[in-house]
């Protein structure tokens, strides 16, 4: 008969009392375990989110510097954000309604979209829709008679699609969910040899050449979206092209796109004579701003935006994005700080609890320990034994509570944690999983934590009763009622 | 013949009651050798409680000397008195005191722990002394559901467990009826014989003590009286009744055909 069968049987013979203590203490270590999960899904919802937006913001900038002697031309609907194309070689289109237009850009829409950043990057929830198409003349006045123009690239661009309706934060949304997007260009070699117009990542065939037409360049999700390769004949708005080659994602914002001939873009869309855009390729990027100038002078119906004022926007949204990263900072340490007092209170809860079953049972069981102490057992076995109850009440209780903290942890953790702020998306909880990246998940560690926090406190709890119990007399033995 | 497993010396204990010191046990003077079935009786007040928990290792004396089988107790710690009251006398209790949650042999196995013996030699012994008190078969029951008289069995088996130099037993009779007080006292008065179990019971059950070798009388914190008991007799292969030649075997005097333990005696209170 070993002491931990002892303790077992001891603690099983009182079915209900134990149960109900393993209940609280199981509770107590749920709590133990989801806090900490979730503040680690916080930090980490944050870092993630943190990364995504850096890394937009450096690759538009690499963009942007690459494509400083850029202007982008177009009858932009009236756009209160700005929008891009983050690297779409050089294209700038802000009339496109950048990353929503597409559905497509530089961001993540389930992210970023409706929040206050989201707003930052499209004229609404996703994006400013399509640009007004313009007379293809304005072609002829910008390339001959402004100076300084070394070439001018017409593009025709028209999205198919179907509307969406989303809830997102509690708002609705309608957003196009664009299938394609077909962009017309002039396969002429002077602008296909000199100036990045298209896909620079042809996973299969070929690019397109000076004087193609009736083909296509699809992207890899064009060809799965139509199902066909390379080689077949793809029906667009009804009418026939042969795939000649299929291009990997080199940006987010081209993962739709399919470039063909600008005049044969024209015919399929029934926009003949018509662009939505121009851009214009200055000879040097020093002449940006005299031609832009002049473009505006020319046309000041036209939305005309340099590389430079593109590099402005993007230092405004560095700043936004920097007061965003910070006030994520304050608010997860916010959330830590109120962590650790729970977790305080909740370690002194279980091991008040252990303390409170722990000295009635001793009281209890006065006359059974004066009996040990009687028939020879020493101080520390009696001692012993109590603080293995204890620990043992409190291990099973850590178990149980463990179990139900892994499964739990997101509801748990959304209860007793703080709203997080993250990057403007207030109210959001990172338990809730709505604008986070992580999910609250207890791993192995937290598991590995609270059950040792399980045993330590079972002890801490049992440390006085167990010394009151070795303290007791064997005489207690002899006293009859 | 014997050597003395209790020696009690000059005896005194004291105690503060508020502001008056109150003399509990004076100048008492006992000695029990090996072998014999002592009754220690007295009036409540007498100091029967406090020489059981003086010898019992509980108390410590105000004066005087205490050797259990020949070593001082009245001077030694805490963290070594366990281990005479483990090794060197076991306890049965007025009411029992098994621990509930283990069944019998579980129970006579207790003292046997801390003493080094592998579980299995724990387990032959507890039911080796449980047979001798008449509960083999009875190994495997909790204590609540074992009779009054069967219990205190339980209890007598678990004193033995590590071979003690006596039994120190505390009213041992106090909660049970007739029928079975009176198989207890023969149960210890059989041990006494067939084991050569010393026994030193605290009662003041004066049947009970009756049928013990010796009676000792205290009064007052002062032994005042000292007589032969029934077992004594019977220890000596004579009939209690008659004083005849009797076997230990016997049950009842060839010679006068009365019961040779008169239990009846016990059983008609």
């Amino acid at each position: 008969m070993g002491i931990i069968n002892r303790a077992i049987r001891n603690i099983s013979r009182r079915k209900i009392r134990a149960s109900l203590v393993i209940i609280a203490l199981a509770f107590s270590m749920a709590i133990l375990v989801s806090i900490p999960a979730g503040v680690v899904a916080n930090q980490k919802s944050a870092n993630d989110l943190a990364n995504n937006l850096s890394n937009t913001i450096g690759q538009t900038g690499e963009t942007i510097n690459q494509t400083l002697n850029q202007i982008d031309c177009s009858l932009a609907p009236s756009f209160s954000g700005f929008g891009f194309r983050a690297a779409d070689a050089g294209t700038f289109t802000p009339g496109q309604g950048g990353i929503g237009g597409t559905r497509s850009g530089g961001f993540d829409p389930n992210q970023f979209g409706g929040g206050t950043v989201g707003g930052q990057f499209g004229g609404g929830p996703f994006g400013g829709g399509e640009a007004s198409p313009m007379n293809q003349t304005l072609y002829n006045d910008i390339n001959n008679s402004i100076s300084g123009v070394a070439a001018v690239e017409p593009i025709l661009q028209a999205s198919e699609g179907s509307n969406e309706t989303v809830s997102m934060f509690g708002r609705t949304f309608t957003r196009q969910l664009t299938s394609y997007t077909i962009e017309g260009i002039p396969l002429t070699s002077d602008l296909i040899d000199n100036y990045p117009v298209l896909s620079t990542n042809v996973t299969a065939g070929r690019n397109l050449k000076a004087g193609d037409s009736g083909v296509v360049l699809l992207s890899e999700n064009n060809s799965a979206y139509f199902g066909v390769g390379v080689g077949d004949t793809v029906s667009i708005l009804g009418q026939g092209f042969t795939v000649v080659g299929i291009h990997g994602t080199s940006s987010a914002s081209d993962r739709l796109v399919l470039y063909m001939n600008l005049s044969d873009a024209q015919a399929v869309t029934n926009n003949t004579g018509y662009i939505t855009s121009l851009r214009v390729f200055t000879q040097t990027s020093d002449l940006v701003t005299q031609v832009s100038t002049a473009i505006s002078t020319l046309h000041p119906e036209l939305t005309v935006t340099t590389g430079q004022e593109r590099l402005t926007q993007l230092d405004s949204l560095q700043s936004t994005y920097n007061t965003a990263l910070e006030s994520a900072q304050a608010s997860i340490g916010q959330t830590q700080t109120t962590a650790l007092e729970e977790i305080i209170v909740v370690v002194a809860a279980t091991s008040l609890i252990v303390l409170f079953v722990m000295l009635y049972t001793v009281r209890e069981r006065t006359k059974e320990i004066g009996t040990l102490k009687a028939i020879g057992f020493s101080n520390s076995s009696v001692m012993g034994q109590f603080l293995l109850e204890g620990v043992l009440l409190s291990v099973i209780a850590g178990a149980v509570g463990i179990a139900i903290g892994t499964l739990a942890a997101p509801t748990l953790s959304a209860l007793l944690l703080p709203s997080v702020n993250l990057f403007g998306v207030t109210g959001v909880r990172v338990a809730s999983n709505v604008a986070s990246t992580a999910v609250v998940s207890v791993n192995l560690e937290i598991v590995l934590l609270a059950f040792g926090a399980s045993v330590a406190l079972g002890a801490l709890g049992s440390l006085y009763p167990a010394w009151r119990a070795a303290k007791i007399r064997p005489a207690e033995a002899m006293k009859y009622e | 013949m014997s050597k003395p497993v209790l020696q009690i010396e000059n005896l005194s204990k004291n105690y503060m009651l508020g502001k008056r010191e109150v003399s509990a046990l004076k100048n008492l003077n006992l000695t029990v050798n090996a072998g014999e079935f002592v009754a220690i009786m007295g009036p409540s007040g007498s100091g029967k409680t406090t020489l059981l928990n003086v010898i019992g290792c509980i108390d410590k004396p105000t004066s005087g000397q205490v050797l259990l089988d020949g070593i001082d107790v009245g001077k030694m710690p805490e963290n070594q008195l366990y281990k005479i009251r483990r090794d060197k006398m076991g306890f049965v209790f007025q009411t029992f005191n098994l621990l509930p949650y283990l069944n019998a042999r579980e129970n006579v196995e207790l003292p046997m722990e801390g003493k080094g013996k592998s579980k299995a030699e724990q387990r032959k012994r507890a039911s080796e002394l449980l047979a001798m008190v008449g509960l083999s078969g009875r190994e495997g029951h909790r204590p609540q559901r074992l009779s009054a008289g069967e219990q205190q069995r339980v209890a007598i088996a678990r004193a033995l467990a590590n071979n003690p130099a006596f039994i120190l037993a505390d009213e041992p009779t106090g909660n049970l009826d007739s029928q079975n007080k009176a198989e207890i006292i023969k149960l210890l008065a059989n041990l006494n014989l067939s084991q050569g179990t010393t026994i030193i019971m605290v009662t003041h059950d004066s049947q009970a003590a009756n049928h013990t070798e010796r009676m000792l009388l205290l009064k007052d914190g002062k032994i005042v009286k000292e007589k032969a008991g029934l077992h004594l007799a019977k220890k000596n292969n004579k009939c209690p009744n008659c004083g005849s030649s009797v076997q230990r075997t016997d049950e009842v005097c060839p010679s006068c055909k009365k019961p040779i333990f008169q239990t009846e005696e016990l059983f008609s209170t």
